[in-house]
């Protein structure tokens, strides 16, 4: 039996050393997914990153640091990981939105921005409601409230306020919760639930042929020059601003719109962002790499697979959409976001430090 | 271009196995570690071959950790240590292990087979499952397991509760906010089952285990040779245990949102009722080292992966959360689980079957083959594969971020874990209690955002279950005399 006692040790000695190196990465960059191995933004990442090694000519490699609301891993970067200058983190539209009423650490004004895309979101209903005066089954979930906004702004008609938002939240809608993106799929199906949201992508995937589903409307795209909700290019007269117009005959208007749009923009204009820390040397190279990568017609082929034919907005164009974003921020219409939100169940803050001085 | 399929094949194979036999890695971390040569594969098909080979064969690998380790060999095998690992202290290893595989295999095989010929049909069984299905499936499954009691059934008990306690660490679904997290971060998406697995079930065991002396015990060639047939034909013999677990297997992996870490918990609980007082006369009662016990979960972990598929590829959701990452890494490849162009790709499905046959084939004599050397491990003085054991327990449960928090919270479960042994706290009850916490409070709102409890009583499945879980309550609390001496 002595004679195994060596092997043994020099097992242990192996495995020990593998689990001490298995923290550092073997490439040259790491991206940080705050969401877990799989998820709809690790699989984007890995798949722009694939595109991105060829402009960039380093070696990229994801890791995942997912958690509640896929907060921990963004803060995780903010307060620990940022410091590196080959580490880049990749956020999503969620981020977004917790960023302005979530208690969180990062603040994407504190980052050298690389790319993002300016990405926008699909709501479908079951073909046998009728979504402006039957009661809505929604799953709720941090990055479905500027969709359940956009369902109570359909019902209510032009210069709704907030009050009679909150009355239609009580009477006329259930926001049903716990539950996950798969269960939210399933349950649409079968019917249980009579509305849904899904990425451009993912709608076309799971219920473009459906004979039950019909698209109502999509969140339209963010015009980086005016801050206004333009049409979508993938859904033509479906935009919520249109889908509006034809069933109210007027442009959307009131505090109820404007505290959507806050929220919709701020989760929409950054579906998918990636920052490294302000100043970084590296910045201009990635930005550069991203650059390429958006010219290159075969990379971009792939991306649009996943993600629908979306704008890229590169490096310093990034800023100045982040710019109107944070002027759209104004006291009241934040305030009353906060507070419907709050009434609608969710943990909501108030942060004074996100508004514009 | 077939030698290169069949090359892959075998390397998914002997992948498969080997993730298999590291200490609670299970199928989700072998998975998660190919994305890093996921560039690889320029042939999506081939990617299919080699993560269907990898699933099936981590499967049948996970019953060595169990039986000869007594540690579990990922989340959905760790009911197969309590049986397994006492038969394998009194010489009975290799029968232990060939009940476990013969049962995980021939499981594997037939609802592999239900799954891949008849795909189209369980579309209905999916979608008729709705919420209040679930949820009375849940509170009926939760009865059952609650009562693989140990013989402190007080403290057992407050395990119980205080597993479901520390389930609830996390975000709170129905505020989306940290709930219990002390405002470590790190805690926001709960306490995975990994470091749990390890921390509580495994590395007590570890300890108690590095100081005991090797039993002496000699398997020569002709006795593990006997014992494997023994295995066979124990498997032959509760069939029904080991059929029964397979259908529970899969039954949950049919329906996404159960959660397979109960598939196997579940199945044992039903082996335990069946035994009840009519367990071997002769033999060691369920709990103590009857191979009863160790067939009746086995059947469940392969079923459960191969019924795990129909969800993830007639829908693209997943039903288990090893789907989760094969969905991911073949979107990578640009098959897309679930949409009408994958469903009409006569060749994914051809390579989806053909390998996850040809897997099974592959393993079975390869993990025959391997009993004759991992028995002698019970050979082997224990502190000296602590270390490798403990060092391949901290690299699956540092797969989850890779940063030093996976090592703190390793670190807490393995304290929580050796205080609840010493205390005489049942792990097995903290466990279910950790694993059904999330699960049940999740269903429990969605049930009662959508629906009135008279609701329960419009269709017929929902009333079965909860009649079922007062049939099993009773059961539990009047007449199951099984009590296992695992704390």
């Amino acid at each position: 039996m002595k004679q195994l006692k060596k092997p043994f040790m020099a097992l242990a000695l192996a495995m020990s050393l593998l689990v001490g190196y298995s923290a550092p990465a073997v490439a040259d960059y790491t991206f940080v997914v705050p969401q877990k191995p799989g998820s709809g933004t690790s699989v984007w990442t890995a798949i722009v990153a694939k595109e991105l090694e060829k402009h960039l000519g380093e070696k990229i490699k994801i890791i995942n640091i997912p958690g509640a609301n896929d907060i921990p891993g963004f803060n995780k970067f903010h307060n620990d990981l940022q410091s590196d200058p080959k580490v880049v983190m990749v956020s999503h539209g969620g981020n977004g939105v917790s960023y302005l009423v979530d208690d969180v650490d990062y603040n994407y004004y504190e980052y050298d921005p690389i790319g993002m895309m300016n990405l926008t979101i699909i709501n479908g209903h079951q073909k046998s409601i009728d979504p402006y005066t039957d009661e809505i089954l929604f799953s709720a979930g941090s990055g479905m409230n500027p969709d359940m906004m956009a369902h109570i702004l359909l019902k209510g008609g032009p210069g709704l306020t907030m009050e009679q938002g909150k009355e239609i939240f009580n009477t006329q809608y259930k926001f049903i919760k716990g539950m996950s993106g798969g269960e939210r799929r399933l349950s649409y199906q079968r019917g249980e639930l009579n509305v849904t949201r899904e990425s451009t992508a993912a709608y076309n995937k799971y219920y473009n042929d459906a004979p039950y589903s019909t698209v109502w409307f999509s969140q339209g795209v963010f015009n980086l020059e005016t801050g206004e909700i333009d049409a979508d290019p993938n859904w033509p007269n479906q935009s919520i601003h249109e889908v509006f117009e034809q069933k109210w005959g007027v442009a959307p208007s009131g505090e109820f719109w404007d505290a959507f749009e806050l929220v919709r923009n701020f989760r929409d204009v950054m579906q998918k962002a990636l920052w490294t820390k302000k100043d970084n040397p590296n910045t201009p190279a990635l930005v550069a790499a991203f650059r390429a990568m958006a010219a290159d017609p075969e990379s971009m082929a792939k991306i649009y697979v996943k993600t629908g034919k979306y704008d890229w907005i590169i490096g310093d164009d990034m800023k100045g959409a982040l710019d109107i974003l944070r002027n759209q921020i104004e006291r009241d219409t934040y305030a009353n976001l906060v507070d419907f939100l709050k009434f609608t169940g969710k943990d909501a803050i108030f942060k004074e430090d996100v508004i514009p001085q | 271009m077939l030698e290169t399929y069949i090359g892959v094949l075998l390397l998914g194979v002997v992948y498969g196995f080997f993730v298999g036999l590291i200490p609670v890695a299970g199928a989700t971390t072998g998975l998660i570690a190919v994305y890093a040569f996921v560039g690889y594969f320029e042939d999506p098909y081939m990617l299919v071959v080699f993560t269907t080979a990898i699933v099936v064969t981590s499967s049948i690998g996970d019953s060595f950790c169990g039986v000869v380790m007594n540690v579990p060999g990922a989340g959905g095998a760790a009911a197969t240590m309590i049986d397994g690992f006492p038969m394998s202290q009194r010489g009975e290893a290799a029968r232990a292990l060939s009940a476990a595989i013969s049962t995980s295999w021939i499981n594997g095989l037939i609802w592999g087979l239900l799954v891949f010929l008849f795909l189209p049909w369980y579309t209905k069984i999916v979608l008729y499952f709705g919420i209040r299905e679930m949820f009375t499936f849940l509170i009926f499954a939760m009865t059952c397991v609650v009562f693989i009691s140990s013989k402190y059934w007080v403290r057992g008990f407050i395990a119980l509760i205080a597993g479901f306690m520390v389930g609830h660490i996390g975000m709170d679904p129905e505020t989306a906010s940290p709930r219990w997290t002390m405002g470590w971060d790190y805690l926001g998406d709960g306490i995975q089952m990994i470091p749990v697995m390890a921390g509580v079930l495994a590395f007590p065991e570890l300890l108690s285990a590095y100081r005991m002396k090797a039993e002496k015990i000699f398997l020569d060639n002709a006795l593990i040779k006997s014992q494997l047939i023994q295995g066979i034909k124990d498997s032959w013999k509760y069939k029904w245990d080991g059929l029964r677990g397979g259908f529970i297997g899969g039954f949950i992996g049919l329906i996404p949102g159960i959660g397979g870490n109960i598939a196997d918990w579940f199945a044992y609980s039903q082996t335990v009722a069946a035994a009840g007082k009519h367990a071997d006369k002769d033999a060691y009662g369920i709990g103590k080292g009857n191979v009863r016990g160790v067939i009746g979960c086995e059947g469940a972990n392969n079923a459960q992966k191969a019924t795990s598929y129909v969800p993830t590829i007639l829908f693209g959701i997943p039903g288990a959360p090893f789907e989760v990452i094969v969905m991911g890494l073949l979107m990578y490849v640009g098959l897309e689980l679930g949409t009408p162009s994958v469903l009409a790709d006569g060749v994914f499905f051809d390579h989806l079957l053909s390998s996850y046959l040809a897997s099974l084939i592959i393993i079975l004599p390869i993990a025959y083959l391997f009993i004759k050397y991992a028995v002698k491990i019970t050979n082997v003085p224990f502190r000296w594969y602590f270390w490798p054991i403990l060092a391949s327990l901290i690299w699956s449960c540092t797969q989850y971020t890779g940063l030093i928090e996976d090592y703190y919270m390793f670190a807490i479960c393995c304290a929580v874990g050796v205080a609840l042994k010493y205390l005489k706290f049942s792990r097995v009850s903290f466990l279910i209690g950790f694993i059904l916490s999330a699960r049940i409070e999740k269903s429990y709102l969605q049930f009662s955002g959508l629906y009135e409890w008279s609701d329960l009583f419009t269709s017929w499945l929902p009333p079965t279950f909860l009649a079922l879980a007062v049939a099993a309550a009773i059961w539990g609390l009047f007449f199951n005399k099984a009590k296992i001496d695992f704390v």
